[in-house]
């Protein structure tokens, strides 16, 4: 089963943006004229997505990461290109279609802020018409998972925002939906909060197998998620692939971290490459380097040869570093 | 079927949430009605007769319509403008719900629940001003509750429209007030409208307002002629197909407009 689930081909999202002229002169202005300015959300993308795949869509804000996945689940109409998502037109909204999909957005919530989240869960139950063995089932599986047995009978206006999102997670996922849309799905949660999303969307991908679309600001979930990321900047596809390959592609540095036995000046440490950090106190002499890709071999053998190395660490840079050089570069 | 009875169910729950908000919006619109009930006991202190209505018949008249009022009008969409506007209704988008039919859902128990209170409410009224009426033949009877369907099902297709407003705007509620206001003047709420000069009649009648509670008070008086019955009964059919229809235009584009707030 290699076939393409998610299929895109030359979409555009062009959204039409009031601009209005600073001060109070610009806001009566604005009474009588208003200026529109065309904002391209996404312009010209094309990819395919398999089933099973987790793909990480990575960029800045307003890039057109949101906007693309709310093409996908029927909320935004297409201004141009074709958009297909397991053989359906998204825009069509067709219930054999919505059953089949979710999306979660960590800036938007579907449960009712004023009553236990176990009633989002029974009304989307009656929604999606899940059978009453298969909700049981679900429901128990993903509370557990979870670890939120004890809460979701609790107003969900009185839960802690790690809490929420887990119910959240719960809502979308109780129709066992194929494609699932995770809009910065650990956005404001802390750190152990984050590691406990990641593992349960690993696990509920094996489990069915489903296709997951995933933006996220934190590197780290893209990471240990996707294997695939497809970087998006200013609405235009500039990456994708394999989430090594940006590293072979972008990473024109290796990191060379040392540790000194004795004193080295910073003169002489300049000959090998640029000075990231130099730290020369009491009995520890420590230093990290950033060295050509090309020349980091040579130039960590320089290193032994004419100082008094005695610890010497070759790294790839971390690739939040990269991609923020990638943007910053005005990409590739 | 099962999944609007759950809209419908969840709907009374969150409002019981905030029962005190409920309670005190009854407690309004109990206190308008007695408003205008008590204004027109004044008015005939003096006097038998005015604008052609006995004491007793403008009571009544008031007594009724006030009833039907609180009936028809909607409130349940009052934040739709706001759902759409910040793209809080994308939640509902996504599903596999024919939207229309769920905001229906949650009118109808908006109603059911109004109208217990309303209940309570007209029986206090009735006890104060005593009114008297003869209740309508069936037939008639059953021509009122048709009406009263229409004038729900207009009121309901008004308020998406300005629900709908959400698609471009946020602001909704200068022209919702403005219609408010309007329909108070011109649905007969606070006095029937043939005590109006005719010119101004006649222009009412060109609107839908009339549609929502004048004729079918006047209906269940028994002021209407028999001949009047089938093109009133045309004109609210025609305003009522005539909004759905621009309603679901409306909506049409405005979903394409929308833009689910953020990029």
């Amino acid at each position: 089963m290699s076939q393409a689930i998610i299929q895109v081909k030359n979409l555009k999202r062009y959204f039409k943006v009031y601009k209005k002229q600073p001060g109070l002169w610009g806001s009566v202005k604005s009474l009588f004229r208003r200026k529109y300015e065309t904002v391209k959300a996404v312009d010209n993308i094309s990819f395919e997505i398999k089933q099973g795949e987790v793909v990480g869509f990575i960029g800045q804000n307003g890039a057109g990461k949101t906007t693309t996945l709310k093409v996908l689940s029927g909320l935004l109409y297409p201004t141009e290109g074709e958009v297909g998502v397991l053989d359906f037109d998204p825009w069509d909204r067709k219930p054999e279609f919505q059953k089949q999909f979710a999306l979660v957005m960590g800036q938007k919530n579907q449960l009712w802020w004023d009553l236990p989240a176990m009633e989002t869960f029974l009304l989307n139950k009656a929604i999606y018409e899940i059978p009453d063995e298969q909700f049981r089932k679900t429901l128990d599986k993903l509370v557990d998972l979870l670890k939120v047995k004890d809460i979701i009978n609790i107003q969900v206006r009185k839960l802690s925002l790690g809490q929420r999102m887990k119910c959240e997670l719960i809502a979308a996922l109780l129709h066992n939906p194929k494609v699932l849309f995770l809009d910065e799905p650990t956005i404001g949660l802390d750190v152990v909060m984050q590691k406990n999303l990641r593992d349960f969307i690993k696990s509920y991908n094996r489990e069915f197998k489903a296709t997951i679309i995933l933006t996220s600001h934190y590197m780290d979930d893209v990471k240990e998620l996707c294997e695939r990321a497809i970087i998006i900047d200013k609405g235009k596809i500039i990456f994708d692939g394999k989430l090594k390959k940006i590293i072979d592609k972008y990473a024109r540095n290796k990191i060379l971290s040392l540790v000194f036995s004795e004193e080295v000046s910073e003169k002489e440490l300049k000959k090998f490459g640029q000075i990231k950090d130099f730290n020369q106190s009491e009995s520890r002499y420590t230093a990290t380097l950033l060295v050509s890709r090309k020349k980091a071999a040579q130039m960590a053998s320089e290193l032994l040869k004419q100082l008094p190395v005695e610890d010497l660490n070759i790294e790839e840079p971390p690739i939040e570093a990269i991609i923020r050089e990638v943007f910053q570069s005005g990409n590739a | 079927m099962h999944k609007y009875l759950m809209v419908l169910k969840q709907y009374w729950q969150n409002i019981f949430v905030y029962r005190v908000s409920f309670v005190l919006w009854r407690f309004r619109q109990f206190l308008s009605s007695l408003m205008a009930l008590t204004i027109w006991t004044v008015i005939f202190t003096n006097q038998e007769i005015a604008f052609g209505y006995q004491q007793k018949q403008m009571i009544s008249y008031v007594f009724l319509v006030t009833v039907l009022y609180n009936i028809i009008s909607t409130t349940s969409l009052n934040d739709l403008t706001g759902e759409i506007y910040s793209g809080k209704l994308s939640t509902k988008l996504v599903k596999p719900i024919n939207i229309f039919l769920a905001l229906g859902f949650q009118d109808l128990a908006d109603k059911l629940l109004n109208i217990g209170f309303v209940i309570v409410e007209s029986i206090i009224l009735f006890l104060i001003f005593k009114p008297s009426f003869v209740f309508p033949s069936l037939s008639y009877a059953l021509i009122f509750m048709i009406w009263v369907v229409l004038a729900t099902l207009i009121a309901f297709m008004i308020n998406l429209l300005f629900g709908s407003i959400g698609f471009w705007s946020r602001d909704s509620w200068g022209p919702r007030f403005l219609y408010y206001m309007i329909l108070d003047f011109t649905a007969g709420k606070l006095y029937p409208l043939d005590i109006l000069p005719q010119v101004i009649q006649k222009a009412i009648y060109f609107t839908p307002f009339p549609y929502m509670s004048y004729v079918q008070i006047q209906l269940f008086l028994g002021r209407l002629k028999t001949d009047q019955i089938l093109p009133i009964t045309l004109s609210m059919v025609t305003w009522t197909i005539g909004l759905i229809f621009i309603s679901r235009k409306i909506w049409r584009k405005g979903l394409k407009n929308y833009t689910a707030m953020g990029q």
